[in-house]
């Protein structure tokens, strides 16, 4: 039973389009000056560019990593990096030193780019810091390190990420299904999975 | 002649304090009386089972609330909750360990047919508990008032007794 | 406890052959935390190595999240840890109102703060009771069903549920709340509150209580920090990390009220965290229902087809286990893409395997029992 019933096009509002993460994070957006009309009537919204992305402070700027400062209150954390899968690693001892904790390892399967993407939560302890560490894998070779020496907290974390992605964590002592059953072969989370 | 009347004489004095009855009959009473269910809670259903072995519901009226952890010693297995794959082996197997007579209620919407849990292309959740042995009684709800394990459980008793200890109640 | 060298030797001193053998708790088992089974290892009555093994009740929330629309996904929002279902629809519907920019009115925010604070005093009831099965005691399960009753009975009223309240709506909540609930709800503070100093000298100064919970199960700030620990877990270690404090949402900002921590670490100090979180929930509902402010309950101009822009958005709350977060990514359709659940189970639980090395088996379920564990939160 197919619960999502398709709504004929045209008739659903829109929401008010956000700024879109590369938005927020670009230091400078060039808005270009031409489309400012002098002409007496407002033009319609969609047209008017949105006005240009303050730069947010990077809370992690004296690591020497490439984080961006995030508006929390439109997405919910503070910094985010997006790093090579060699060097996820390395960012999580500098972060370990910071003193925050893993707060979940997950993957996402980006299969129109042929990709999939690990995702490091990070939060602190002891001051509202909330970090996202990104890294893209190929998705026909999906494999990465494991941070399992930092925080041993991450070895559930990358077993539940093997299982329902498939990525294979180098290093991890029992990459065995966490999840599923013990004798599953399948990646549910991934899009072409089909049962 | 009249030793004999005088005996159907004492029967029938007697009626209103003995009871006098088929063997099954009596051993369905007491079966339908003291239902021992088998701690087996797996999900959002089990907070309700509980409720219900709590003080306002109180399955003790009903000689239910002697809880077993052990399958060995349970003869009904009350299946409160979603039943995965991965935990169907389990299931049987608590199922196959259970002597006879043994009877099962599956409470919930996910135990009666997968719940909430079945969309197109899953892939953990059976549908229904009665894909693997065979059920007596089923509650719907997700989950059901601890009232509706109860009538669960009334209605099983009836199966055992062929009598209802109490009358439905009807809504005005 | 017995130190982790002894346990490892298969000749102890005196020469006598030590044998290690493997027993299995659950996956069904009494104590009232789901299905969960731990291997473990154990050398006699000590513990070598505990091996939690999940999945019992796998129920595919996170793939449900990319087959639903986002109202579609709200009953499952409550049953991924359906004790404690208010704030976990707080999370989900949190995130989608950060990424769609909706303003919640203040009054549904006050009315979400009230019905989760006693969300989370019923969550504790149930843990308390069943933590006190655990050890031994049937009798406080009862008493805390009773007050659990009462708390339900409030609840039932507005949302119509008792457990898996679907109640908080994408944009607010479903329905107001009247005057036999703002009136029952005080009466319940004013009554719950003896019984909490009742539960305090009948069970939480019990002598078998104490010898059964003081110095059991040490956990550190650092183990806490490294495996992601968080709730009263970290705040019996001594950290005051609470979501509400740290990362405030909804309207806690404007409430009064203390995070109960304590240094010990060990089964007792979590203990009395969540005893005191009670006392403290307590408080948030009154100073809520007392500045209750009045208005809509519903946002306007909630799309009926709700398509988020595309990104990635997450929000936190406080649940009754600890931090609760969700990620939801979204590439600008009606359903998401990806509905990523942090739940602070899983990371309790993680550090079982390490803490109860070398532990007594009672005491290692005593250990269990203080993380407040449900399984379908760990599984989803």
């Amino acid at each position: 039973m197919n619960l999502i019933t398709p709504q004929p096009p045209g008739n659903t509002p829109q929401p008010v389009p956000a700024s879109t993460p590369a938005a927020a994070a670009a230091p400078t957006v060039a808005s270009p000056a031409g489309q400012q009309s002098a002409v007496a009537s407002k033009p319609p919204a969609a047209l008017v560019p949105p006005p240009p992305a303050p730069v947010l402070p990077n809370p992690l700027a004296h690591l020497s990593l490439p984080f961006r400062g995030v508006d929390y209150a439109a997405k919910g954390y503070h910094a985010e990096a997006t790093v090579a899968p060699d060097q996820v690693v390395s960012v999580a001892e500098q972060l370990d030193k910071e003193g925050l904790s893993l707060d979940t390892i997950t993957g996402v399967d980006w299969m129109a780019e042929g990709q999939m993407e690990v995702v490091y939560d990070y939060f602190h302890p002891a001051k509202a810091l909330r970090v996202v560490v990104r890294a893209r894998i190929p998705r026909d070779n999906p494999e990465i390190a494991t941070i399992l020496k930092v925080f041993p907290g991450a070895n559930w974390h990358e077993r539940e990420t093997h299982d329902f992605f498939g990525i294979r964590f180098l290093g991890h002592p029992n990459l065995t299904p966490f999840l599923l059953p013990e004798d599953a072969d399948y990646h549910p989370l991934r899009k072409d999975f089909a049962q | 002649m009249e030793a004999q009347d005088d005996s159907a004489q004492a029967l029938k004095d007697c009626a209103p304090y003995v009871k006098f009855a088929k063997l099954d009959e009596l051993l369905a009473l007491g079966r339908a009386n003291s239902l021992w269910p088998l701690t087996f809670g797996l999900a959002c259903c089990a907070i309700e089972m509980m409720a219900a072995g709590a003080s306002r519901f109180d399955l003790a009226r009903f000689g239910a609330e002697v809880f077993r952890p052990s399958p060995r010693q349970a003869d009904l297995m009350i299946i409160a909750g979603t039943v995965n794959k991965k935990m169907a082996a389990a299931v049987k197997t608590l199922y196959d360990q259970m002597p006879e007579p043994k009877w099962v209620i599956a409470m919930g919407n996910c135990a009666i047919s997968g719940g909430p849990f079945v969309f197109p292309g899953q892939y953990a959740v059976i549908e229904g508990v009665d894909k693997l042995f065979p059920v007596d009684v089923y509650i719907p709800g997700c989950p059901p008032r601890p009232e509706a394990l109860i009538e669960g459980l009334l209605k099983l008793e009836e199966k055992l007794t062929g009598k209802r200890r109490w009358p439905v109640v009807k809504s005005e | 406890m017995i130190a982790k060298e002894q346990l490892k030797t298969e000749i102890s001193a005196d020469g006598a052959p030590r044998e290690t053998f493997v027993i299995n708790l659950g996956p069904q088992h009494p104590a009232t935390h789901g299905v969960l089974r731990v291997k473990m290892t154990m050398d006699g009555e000590y513990i070598v190595r505990a091996e939690p093994v999940c999945g019992y009740i796998h129920r595919m929330q996170e793939k449900m999240g990319e087959n639903r629309t986002y109202a579609q996904f709200l009953p499952n929002t409550s049953r991924i840890d359906y004790l404690s279902a208010m704030t976990y629809t707080h999370g989900f519907v949190g995130a989608v109102e950060r990424a769609a920019k909706l303003q919640v009115p203040p009054r549904a925010e006050y009315i979400r703060v009230i019905t989760s604070e006693m969300n989370r005093i019923s969550s504790h009831l149930v843990w308390w009771g069943a933590f006190l099965l655990d050890l031994g005691g049937f009798t406080p399960l009862l008493y805390a069903f009773d007050d659990r009753e009462k708390i339900l009975d409030l609840l039932e009223g507005i949302t119509g549920s008792r457990l898996t309240y679907s109640y908080f709506r994408i944009g607010g909540v479903y329905n107001d709340i009247d005057d036999t609930f703002i009136q029952g709800t005080r009466a319940f503070v004013a009554q719950m509150r003896p019984r909490l100093k009742m539960y305090r000298s009948l069970v939480t100064d019990n002598i078998i209580l104490r010898k059964r919970l003081v110095e059991i199960g040490p956990i550190s700030k650092e183990m806490c920090r490294k495996y992601g620990a968080t709730g009263p877990v970290i705040r019996g270690s001594g950290v005051p990390y609470d979501v509400r404090r740290v990362e405030p949402y909804s309207a806690y900002s404007e409430f009064d009220f203390v995070i109960p921590v304590l240094d010990a670490g060990d089964s007792m100090a979590r203990y009395l965290v969540r005893m005191e979180e009670m006392v403290q929930s307590l408080r948030i509902i009154e100073q809520a229902l007392d500045k209750l402010p009045g208005g809509p309950v519903m946002a306007e101009k909630i799309p009926r087809v709700l398509k988020l822009p595309a990104g990635d958005y997450c929000y936190a709350v406080e649940a009754a286990r600890g931090r609760f977060a969700v990620r939801i990514v979204s590439d600008n359709k009606e359903i998401p893409y990806r509905v990523k659940l942090r739940t602070p189970s899983l990371s309790n639980l993680s550090l079982f395997e390490e803490a109860s090395e070398g532990m007594l088996l009672p005491d290692a379920l005593a250990l269990m029992g203080s993380l407040d564990l449900v399984i379908p939160d760990i599984d989803r």
